[in-house]
């Protein structure tokens, strides 16, 4: 072989290098300079996704009914891709990026902790007024780290059990009896006996990151992936009970795998699913996705991790924020305003959408006290707003969740799919994030 | 094209008969031409070029640059290598790198075997409907990825997927494609080959009806068997071609995202995360954009090298 290239060969490594090099055009730069401007008048954008968006739209007469001068254009960007635009329009300096951003809790305290100038000061516009307006334990996540919020929330998702009375009938289980995951878990083996059904579904290799069950069983027990000052209790003796509950239920055959597209779903249609712990969201969906199964589902407080243990879990929240680099920052905020903090307005939103809200004085409607036709007459959204009166701590997220999020998931699947012990799973786990984040493991 | 354009080209002559005017009688310096003979391919390729400058070479640099910093957003401090020693240091960029080359090393050859002994099928006379064999082959690579992958994770299911209903059909046990980490790899070469194999073989059929006739019908009156005439005509003369699949599959395999995205997660517990995940999980849900841009450039480094190796040990002796 020579060794003088010829100008083809030469062509060639220089085609496979570019090849190769290609690659690294996927770095996304964080320098620049966009300034926005706190002008109250103009065509401001929302970004939001499906019902949500949808739900937003029906607030835009009000508000240009009552903000002349202003007109809005919710846009419906998708979920997961709205974390995707907003992630690259915060790293290049709030370029290309709405006016105003629908944000989840998994990934606002993230944003606030990266891109501290990404999104704007609303306590200047004297959004602080609202502190105690919204469910108890939101507040704090809209703080950033100049200790101004960022951020309105907008919907809350306390946890709730719904349940198949019939099946528990069946079963000659009296929901009364099932206050924790203990009896429950006992009441499986029979529930299942009696109609095939088993307990619950989870995604067991992780295809998805189905963590919500896991969070909300370390919820239960006041604890999460991070304690309150950011150290990590991942290992802690509250997420080895959480993940040793998903363990016995795997154990004794009651959990079922929901890995795979639509799974889940089709294992709710062909009724082989007994009890499903969902969010508030699920009143509605339930009754639309499966009308068939109609007042067959009940719904009650979940069951605490422990027996005697707490059973009020707020799973997740979502916040509409003003991006720094708007050029309209006090026409965004005002849209905000009257969206989020009109009880008249907020409940628009959930009677189109089922979003829950996380505004206190929208409960006193008379629609969360209502009879549900589709839940056997039952008072279905009294339970959630008994969850949010009785009150739930603070979950901090943290900047580090999704890399939290990820580390448990995979411990998750360790356990489900190799059979691992979930102390030694999360114990390295935690080591892992500690290693990660540079944050400390608690004691 | 040298017959089309003058040395001089008339925009010159022209400029030059307007200066005659102006200045009778002095010397000109002699004016170089815009549009020479030397000079057209370049402006023709200048579309392309400037197009990779912006869009390709410009983040390129920039990246690198990026890859050299920590800190977050848009507070970038300079880090020197500490993001490429983190990645030595990082199991799970192993335990990435691992899995992606267990795909290359077994998907890559697979899928050209396949596809070469497809496009030999089509390009037998002796196939019936062949332009509707050769459409049904290459329509997969027509399939966008994500809806590849969507569509395969129905197909994989465990418990309601096509797949396992005909294995049923032959009385085997309903394997669990997705939920067990052996299976699951086994998972995602299935949808890439199925995806590319098609795309493979219109090559190599292309490769194939280029050879001539005559090399075949020589063997032949040489008494050469069709083993013999395949070993000894057909893959020399499929050799750059083979070339070409070989370094694109394995380009294209390295950077592979999709369909583990879609199908698997990365998961179980991993056992499918590819390097591309692993930067891209860093970058759009860590935000830590100086490791995603080290792990780019570790991985732009491994391509180019193997691209190089491939290049030099098939490329043509002389």
């Amino acid at each position: 072989m020579s060794h003088r290239l010829s100008r083809r060969r030469l062509l060639q490594l220089a085609t496979a290098s570019a090849a190769g090099l290609g690659l690294t055009a996927c770095g996304t730069d964080g320098s620049g300079g966009g300034s926005g401007a706190d002008g109250d008048k103009g065509r401001i954008t929302v970004w939001s996704w499906t019902t949500a968006a949808e739900a937003l739209r029906g607030v835009v007469p009000s508000f240009e009914r009552d903000n002349p001068g202003i007109t809005v254009d919710v846009q419906d960007v998708g979920n997961p891709a709205i974390w995707d635009k907003i992630t690259v329009g915060l790293a290049s300096d709030g370029k290309g990026l709405a006016d105003v951003l629908h944000i989840g809790v998994d990934y606002l305290p993230g944003y606030l902790e990266k891109f501290p100038d990404g999104l704007t000061n609303l306590s200047r516009f004297g959004a602080d007024r609202y502190r105690s307006e919204f469910a108890q334990g939101l507040w704090p996540t809209v703080i950033g780290k100049d200790k101004a919020a960022h951020a309105l929330p907008w919907e809350v998702n306390p946890l709730g059990l719904f349940y198949r009375k019939d099946y528990f009938e069946k079963a000659g289980v009296d929901p009364a009896d099932i206050s924790s995951w203990d009896d429950l878990i006992a009441a499986g083996p029979k529930i299942r006996a009696a109609t095939g059904a088993q307990l619950l579904g989870l995604d067991k290799p992780g295809t998805t990151p189905d963590m919500d069950f896991f969070q909300n069983l370390m919820q239960l027990q006041d604890a999460f992936y991070f304690d309150q000052k950011g150290r990590i209790t991942l290992g802690s003796k509250e997420a080895v009970q959480a993940l040793t509950i998903i363990k016995r239920l795997n154990d004794d055959g009651l959990l079922a795998d929901t890995a795979g597209q639509g799974t889940r779903k089709r294992l709710m249609s062909q009724g082989k699913l007994a009890t499903s712990p969902d969010p508030a969201w699920a009143v509605e969906y339930l009754a639309t996705k499966f009308p068939d199964q109609k007042g067959k589902w009940r719904v009650m407080q979940p069951p605490a991790a422990v027996p005697g243990g707490g059973r009020s879990v707020i799973v997740n929240s979502t916040y509409l924020a003003v991006s720094e680099s708007s050029k309209r920052r006090k026409a965004a905020w005002r849209f905000i305003e009257h969206a989020l903090t009109k009880p008249a307005e907020i409940n628009r939103m959930f009677k189109s959408g089922g979003v829950f809200p996380a505004l206190g004085s929208a409960y006193d409607d008379p629609m969360f006290s209502a009879p549900h036709p589709y839940y056997g007459g039952q008072k279905v959204l009294k339970p959630f707003v008994d969850t949010l009166s009785s009150g739930s701590g603070t979950t901090n997220f943290t900047g580090d969740y999704t890399r939290a999020l990820k580390l448990a998931s995979d411990a998750q699947s360790q356990v489900l799919v190799k059979g691992a012990d979930p102390a030694g799973a999360l114990r390295d786990a935690a080591e892992r994030l500690a290693q990660q984040t540079g944050r400390q493991l608690a004691a | 094209m040298s017959s089309v354009l003058p040395e001089r080209a008339s925009v010159t002559e022209k400029s030059a008969g307007r200066g005659a005017s102006a200045h009778a009688g002095r010397a000109r310096p002699r004016r170089r031409a815009l549009l020479t003979r030397g000079s057209v391919p370049y402006l023709l390729i200048m579309p392309a070029v400037l197009g990779f400058a912006i869009f390709k070479a410009y983040p390129i640099v920039s990246s690198l640059w990026i890859s050299l910093t920590t800190g977050s957003g848009t507070d970038r401090s300079f880090a020197g290598l500490a993001n490429y020693r983190r990645l030595l240091n990082d199991p799970l960029f192993w335990t990435a790198l691992k899995n992606t080359a267990l795909i290359l090393v077994v998907q890559v050859p697979l899928m050209l075997c396949l596809a070469l002994l497809v496009a030999l099928a089509l390009n037998s006379a002796k196939v019936w409907l062949r332009p509707l064999w050769r459409l049904g082959v290459f329509v997969p690579s027509l399939t966008g990825l994500v809806a590849a992958g969507v569509m395969f994770s129905v197909i994989l299911n465990r418990d309601a997927g096509l797949l396992n209903w005909v294995l049923s059909l032959f009385g085997v046990d309903r394997v669990n494609w997705l939920g067990s980490p052996g299976w699951a790899r086994v998972g995602v070469v299935l949808v890439i080959t199925w995806h590319y194999t098609g795309y493979n073989a219109v090559m190599y059929l292309a490769g194939l009806q280029g050879i001539p006739k005559e090399l075949y019908e020589a063997a032949m009156v040489d008494g050469a068997g069709p083993i013999r005439r395949f070993f000894s005509i057909t893959l020399p003369q499929l050799r750059p071609i083979l070339l070409l699949t070989v370094v694109l599959s394995t380009i294209g395999t390295l950077q592979l995202f999709d369909e583990p995205y879609v199908l698997t997660g990365g998961g179980p517990d991993n056992a499918t995360l590819t390097v591309t995940m692993y930067l891209y999980n860093n970058g759009f849900k860590y935000f830590d954009f100086g490791y995603a841009s080290a792990i780019a450039y570790a991985l732009a480094l491994i391509v180019s090298v193997l691209g190089i190796l491939q290049v030099r040990l098939m490329g043509e002796r002389r």
